[in-house]
């Protein structure tokens, strides 16, 4: 009997577990088909216009392409062994290097200072951070023609030293200020970024939490350290992250303001670099292995940041 | 969940960086635009200088258009002075223009890509082999341009009791001491983002210390006969730098871009300008023109010679689909008088034209520039002018901006002659 009654429970199982097999499976289909309808156009545009010019890129650094000559050849590795020997090359990683160092650190800590200031309510406080995201959202061209008027020797900045009693600065046209002056421009253009962002992240904040640590007799600085700090982590991930790859990819700036000078590569970028051996020299391939180079250390840089940064962020 | 969170990084940081790597190579079609094939519509690349503003270009194409009605012309602007690397640009992505102004030949010539002018086509033309890639000419030899000639101030040189112009180079240092005693700065050399400005005291050294010994020095370095760190080219550089050291450059001015640095001479932030004879408009148009001089960069032994260039033409593309219409808007485009008399006047180009004078009416600073050329034409006292060469005797594509950089760090005193010459051939081996 017992038997019977498992054997009639049982009996409808396959048939239930049929359905519910054909339920899942046309749930699946569904759902590929809502993702063939929406990702499609997105996959393909990502492919066309990131993945393919990569992977052509990354051709192209094996041979020897030049448009100009177009006897191309494949030449393996030679173009990245190059490299490893290219003075040219090496002094542009550097300055990359030091430029990103302070695209990273200034306005992340700049902007989180600004952003603790002004998170407050009030027509004030709101003006404020309008007048900080400005230049975030004017062209990086406009802002280099204007900074390049107010460094120039006789610009703004030194009358208004001269002004003062101070000498003149040669802000461009020394050879060992040029990159900084360059570095403190698009961090001035960067700030307001930095400044919305941190801003977001304060407003998110539960105040509870603030009453919590005031209650258990918290001070001000504790209160940052403990409360505000490790919940801006999300913040300064975003906020490193674009920076670093911002940094890493400078060339309109370098090449309104400086033009890579002054002199042989005071300024010159990784990708004002790659640009200058690709459509000036006509190097192509070559300059698809250094195109090539940047992009496997940005990328290997941002995971590494990411990684590390989001290890500390904490869910609410 | 830290999976899922790493592979999110990685994915977000390489869809972040890829476009980095997508932006450094082009494709190689030859195509140029064109819209309706009745249309004969032409694109025409030209760039913008303080001497030649948006209005220059366009009356000058309306004079074509209006004896040539079929032919429609789409005007393109360089975004900067240098129309050479844009044109690149625009030749990568399949879009070189139908005719371009200015653009040096040299690559594109051998690739195919312009169009070779035949000699029927240049009969009208004073040096119909100027500026010729193998025996061919594919930029019509339009105009001279003398570069450097040094412009000065007449009143600043009588302050500091300087009553002629210097004749040989050892004048020249001594009235850039006496002038430097007066509180004057010397020489007003620029570069900035524009670079180029700084190249001028080397092109002047260059031609006579290394070209007046040997004309065809550049064509030597093309087929590695000489190189950069001969002694004669080091000690051009050598002299460019000593100006520097004893501050009759100031280095500081070499922040200034070309429109700063004409600025900067016209303002009287110093004696001497060396700069090309296409100052001369501006110095025209300048309230100080009666008080501006020009002279050749003195040789050693004082006698004459004047660096020159004929070229800076246009050019037309090989692969047109309207060749015939952007081969006849060229031609007329260059031999049109009013369009002449207008570069002229605006850029104080000398037309290498069969017959044609300049307008009676020039000013005084065009004027003095014009005959200092006549003279050592007359006389045969040219060379080449070293770094503006676009021919077959250019340098290689790409060096031009070194060479710039090396004369920076000269003035600078970032490298010595000697590294400076280094570099130049280390980097002509790159181009090579």
């Amino acid at each position: 009997m017992v038997t019977e009654l498992r054997a009639a429970r049982r009996e409808p199982a396959p048939r239930a577990h049929l359905a519910a097999g054909r339920g899942r499976s046309r749930r699946a289909r569904a759902a590929l088909a809502h993702f063939g309808l929406f990702g499609t156009p997105g996959l393909l545009v990502y492919g066309c216009f990131v993945l393919a010019p990569v992977a052509l890129s990354f051709w192209y650094s094996l041979t020897n392409y030049n448009p100009f000559n177009p006897h191309t050849h494949f030449v393996g590795l030679d173009n990245y062994r190059t490299l490893l020997h290219d003075q040219e090359f090496l002094t542009s990683l550097r300055v990359t290097t030091v430029l990103t160092v302070i695209l990273v650190i200034v306005p992340n800590a700049a902007g989180l200072g600004i952003a603790l200031l002004l998170n407050r309510k009030g027509w004030f406080y709101n003006a404020w951070r309008g007048v900080f995201f400005v230049p975030m959202v004017l062209s990086s061209v406009v802002v280099s023609i204007v900074w390049t008027r107010l460094l120039a020797d006789e610009g703004a900045v030194n009358q208004t030293l001269g002004w003062i009693g101070a000498a003149p600065v040669g802000w461009l046209s020394d050879p060992s200020l040029a990159l900084y002056s360059v570095a403190a421009i698009m961090a001035w253009q960067m700030l307001g970024f930095c400044v919305v962002v941190y801003l977001a992240g304060l407003q998110s904040v539960p105040d509870e939490l603030y009453e919590a640590a005031s209650i258990d007799g918290a001070t001000a600085f504790s209160r940052f350290r403990h409360v505000t700090w490790p919940l801006l982590a999300p913040a300064l991930t975003i906020n490193t992250v674009v920076l670093l790859i911002s940094a890493f990819k400078a060339y309109d700036h370098i090449q309104v303001i400086t033009n890579g000078g002054p002199g042989s590569g005071t300024t010159a970028t990784v990708a004002f670099l790659t640009l200058q051996t690709g459509f000036i020299a006509n190097h192509q391939g070559y300059a698809s292995a250094m195109a090539v180079v940047m992009l496997l250390i940005v990328a290997t840089a941002s995971a590494v940041v990411l990684r590390l940064l989001q290890r500390r962020e904490v869910d609410l | 969940m830290p999976r899922t969170r790493t592979t999110a990084a990685v994915l977000l940081a390489l869809s972040m960086a890829a476009p980095l790597s997508a932006c450094s190579v082009g494709g190689e079609s030859s195509s140029s635009p064109g819209g309706d094939k009745n249309a004969q519509e032409i694109t025409f690349l030209t760039f913008e200088t303080p001497n030649l503003p948006p209005s220059y270009w366009d009356a000058a194409i309306k004079r074509i258009t209006a004896k040539y009605p079929d032919i429609k012309v789409k005007k393109l602007v360089s975004p900067s002075a240098d129309r050479t690397a844009y044109a690149k640009q625009l030749r990568a992505s399949g879009q070189l223009p139908d005719v371009m102004i200015a653009v040096s030949p040299s690559g594109f010539a051998e690739a195919g890509d312009l169009y070779a002018w035949q000699p029927g086509e240049l009969k009208d033309f004073l040096v119909p082999d100027g500026g010729a890639i193998n025996g061919k000419v594919y930029q019509l030899p339009t105009n001279t341009q003398t570069i450097p000639d040094v412009y000065y101030r007449k009143s600043m040189f009588a302050a500091a009791g300087i009553t002629t112009p210097p004749r040989t180079y050892a004048e020249l240092l001594a009235d850039c001491a006496r002038l430097k005693a007066e509180g004057t700065t010397p020489f007003v050399v620029g570069g900035g983002k524009d670079a180029f400005p700084s190249v001028l005291p080397l092109t002047g050294t260059v031609a006579t210390d290394v070209y007046r010994k040997d004309p065809d020095w550049m064509l030597k370095r093309r087929s590695g006969q000489v190189k950069f760190a001969a002694p004669d080219f080091t000690g051009a550089l050598r002299k460019v730098g000593d100006l520097a050291r004893k501050g009759y450059i100031d280095s500081k001015m070499v922040s200034l871009d070309y429109a700063a640095t004409e600025q900067a001479f016209l303002k009287g932030k110093g004696a001497m300008y060396p700069m090309g004879s296409w100052f001369a408009a501006a110095g025209d148009k300048s309230p100080i023109k009666n008080d501006i001089g020009v002279f050749a960069w003195p040789t050693d032994d004082g006698s004459e010679l004047l660096s020159q260039y004929t070229g800076g033409g246009l050019d037309v593309n090989a692969r047109s689909k309207h060749l015939d219409a952007a081969r006849k808007f060229a031609l007329a485009f260059q031999l049109d008088k009013t369009n002449l008399d207008a570069s002229v006047r605006s850029d104080a180009l000398f037309p290498a034209i069969k017959g044609y004078t300049p307008p009676s009416d020039m000013g005084p600073v065009f004027t003095e520039t014009y005959d200092l050329w006549t003279r050592a034409v007359k006389d045969r006292t040219t060379v080449k002018a070293f770094a503006w060469e676009t021919g077959g005797d250019a340098l290689l594509p790409g060096v031009d901006a070194k060479v710039f950089a090396a004369a920076q760090d000269v003035i600078l005193g970032r490298k010595s002659p000697g590294s400076a010459a280094a570099y130049l051939d280390t980097e002509w081996k790159k181009a090579s």
